[in-house]
């Protein structure tokens, strides 16, 4: 997949409320979107694409799991096995004292997990270009986007009829 | 359904709880445990009088913080229900005359809740005599009439400014805005005036102990206690079929705050509890000494139920939107934190009641009177080291007379505000998109 170029046709809106008329338009005729870019966060967009809830936060809370349970064990063996020391005449495994670390190591691996997981998961990072379809679709145009390779000249017709009854301002094509 | 009737049926079965609470406490009066009867104090009802007063107050009063910070805030996601705090806050009227009962105990001795109103104790005493300054009569009583005076003043002007809204709302909402500059007037009143009101109320039941975390952990916990009464509250109205616009997009906000606030209670729980450990200066540290060696089942249950439980039931969203997971942590936690309050004043009050036991039996020269106080601290005693049967009638009792006095506020004005401005935002409030169902019903 990843060597074999996209041919994509889409359409470009003008309104996030058109926009949001022409998905659902789109999911009641059966028309197999690949992708809808939008330059902000459009609410209710999500259920209407039929996106499944994202599981970051499931490995969020592995990763913040991971953290407790370095920074509180880590500590624990230090303290009472390998370089055993009082501190303020204080036992030497003692929980209160580890207690700040342990949270914030689990929050600091948490953060960097899920940010590091949500990079890998969406093929972005430093040195990594994306092709754009439209520069306008990072500013303020709303675009709905078909791939349409291997597809025959009545079905990309039909597309471009949808795109046209649904209210777009235009009407692209392009190979990725 | 915006107006609600507050019927027989339900008016009788709070009045049969408040009943059940008067007799708990009737049998309260006279089940003092054999220990430190001694003294004559019934230290087992005043505390029981003391703890309930100072939880379903502390509840009214933060229910009117929360609506004052949230107008303030310009939030318009509560507006909707924004009448049930309305209704909670006036339960300080009742609080107050308890409060007061409490106050002039104090000064008459017919109870012996607070180690500093003994004045003998206090002459001999070089802390309490360094602290008489605030721990006194004066301050006790006279600053709950003032403090609580004018939390139920702030409470009857928004109240009443609110209704206007109902009535005489106009498009320039010209009211919201004096209701806005009350809001505004009243948090760093409330603020200040809480943190004092609770170093006496309950702080100075361990007389010589003080903490500087005190108000804010007290605080966080009647914060938790009305958010989870407020869900609890807004299903059964949604069961009997008012407030069908609250959806559980609102519960949803609800349910955060109940996650939030129990990690933000276990944080003071935890500053608290670890300055003091670290520091280890002893009259600190006997605050804690106490109570985990002779009271290990309350504090280490008090975590449990205050943060391990909501913290992993409520840490996925989709528990603060279903009414099964809402309303099981709800009452964990209402139930949890009138445990905090228990675990809060029991110790102390023990402490002192053994003191007063111990000098009656030394002024009546009964040295084994004397002794046998001595040892009570050891032993298990039921409605001291854990809440016994009497304790959670007299907790049903005065959550009955909470409820009682909400519903009688609730049926005298629309449950749904008419002419606030935010009331449309709150109507189309939606924090999460519903992605259970593929392809969406929106």
């Amino acid at each position: 997949m990843k060597d074999q170029n996209k041919e994509v046709l889409y359409g470009l809106y003008d309104d996030d409320e058109i926009l949001l008329d022409a998905v659902k338009q789109a999911r009641e005729n059966h028309l197999d979107i690949w992708d809808v870019f939008t330059p902000f966060p459009v609410h209710g967009l999500d259920p209407i694409l039929g996106l499944a809830e994202s599981r970051l936060h499931i490995a969020g809370f592995i990763y913040g799991a991971i953290g407790t349970a370095i920074a509180f064990f880590g500590m624990s063996w230090v303290f009472t096995r390998d370089w055993p020391i009082i501190f303020g005449g204080k036992p030497y495994w003692s929980v209160p004292a580890f207690i700040p670390v342990t949270f914030e190591l689990t929050v600091l691996l948490c953060a960097i997990g899920m940010v590091v997981s949500f990079y890998i998961v969406n093929g972005q990072g430093f040195g990594v270009d994306n092709p754009t379809l439209d520069d306008r679709i990072t500013d303020d145009k709303f675009c709905i986007a078909f791939q349409t390779n291997g597809k025959s000249e009545s079905e990309i017709e039909k597309l471009r009829s949808f795109f046209s009854e649904s209210g777009a301002s235009e009407v692209n094509s392009k190979t990725i | 359904m915006n107006q609600y009737t507050f019927d027989s049926k339900l008016k009788t079965t709070l009045l049969a709880g408040i009943g059940l609470g008067v007799l708990c406490m009737i049998a309260t009066w006279f089940a003092d445990p054999a220990q430190i009867a001694e003294g004559h104090t019934h230290m087992r009802f005043w505390t029981n009088f003391l703890h309930n007063t100072v939880f379903f107050t502390g509840i009214a009063f933060i229910s009117l913080f929360v609506l004052a910070a949230f107008t303030t805030a310009y939030a318009g996601w509560y507006v909707l229900f924004k009448r049930i705090w309305e209704a909670y806050s006036f339960f300080l009227i009742p609080g107050l005359i308890l409060l007061l009962i409490l106050g002039v105990g104090n000064i008459t001795h017919f109870h012996h809740l607070y180690h500093w109103a003994d004045a003998a104790e206090v002459a001999n005493d070089r802390v309490l005599l360094g602290k008489s300054g605030f721990l006194n009569n004066t301050w006790y009583t006279g600053g709950t009439l003032v403090v609580v005076g004018l939390w139920i003043f702030f409470a009857m002007k928004l109240r009443s400014l609110s209704l206007e809204e109902d009535r005489s709302g106009t498009a320039d909402y010209s009211i919201h805005r004096k209701i806005r500059i009350w809001c505004a007037t009243f948090m760093p009143i409330a603020a200040f005036s809480s943190a004092a009101m609770i170093w006496l109320w309950v702080m100075s039941v361990d007389a010589h102990w003080y903490s500087t975390m005190f108000a804010w952990y007290s605080t966080a916990s009647w914060f938790v206690s009305a958010t989870a009464l407020t869900i609890l509250m807004l299903i059964y109205l949604k069961s009997k079929g008012y407030y069908t616009q609250v959806t559980e997009e609102h519960l949803h906000d609800l349910g955060k705050f109940l996650f939030a606030f129990s990690v933000f209670w276990t944080y003071l729980w935890f500053d608290q509890y670890m300055l003091i450990w670290y520091a280890n200066v002893g009259e600190e540290t006997i605050y804690f000494k106490t109570r985990i060696d002779q009271f290990p089942v309350l504090f280490y249950g008090n975590l449990i139920i205050n943060f391990v439980l909501p913290f992993l039931i409520l840490m996925r969203n989709t528990t603060k939107r279903k009414y099964g997971t809402l309303i099981f942590t709800s009452v964990l936690l209402f139930f949890g934190h009138w445990w905090d309050f228990f675990l809060m004043i029991k110790p102390g009050t023990l402490e002192t009641a053994e003191h007063v036991a111990h000098m009656h039996a030394e002024s009546s020269d009964h040295g084994d009177h004397g002794d046998h106080a001595a040892h009570a601290a050891s032993s298990f005693i039921e409605g001291f080291t854990i809440p016994g049967l009497l304790e959670i009638g007299t907790f049903i009792g005065f959550l009955c007379l909470f409820l009682f006095v909400a519903y009688s506020q609730l049926a005298k004005a629309d449950l749904i505000p008419l002419n606030d401005p935010y009331l449309e935002e709150s109507t189309h409030h939606e924090v999460q998109q519903d992605l259970s169902g593929a392809g969406g019903h929106h």
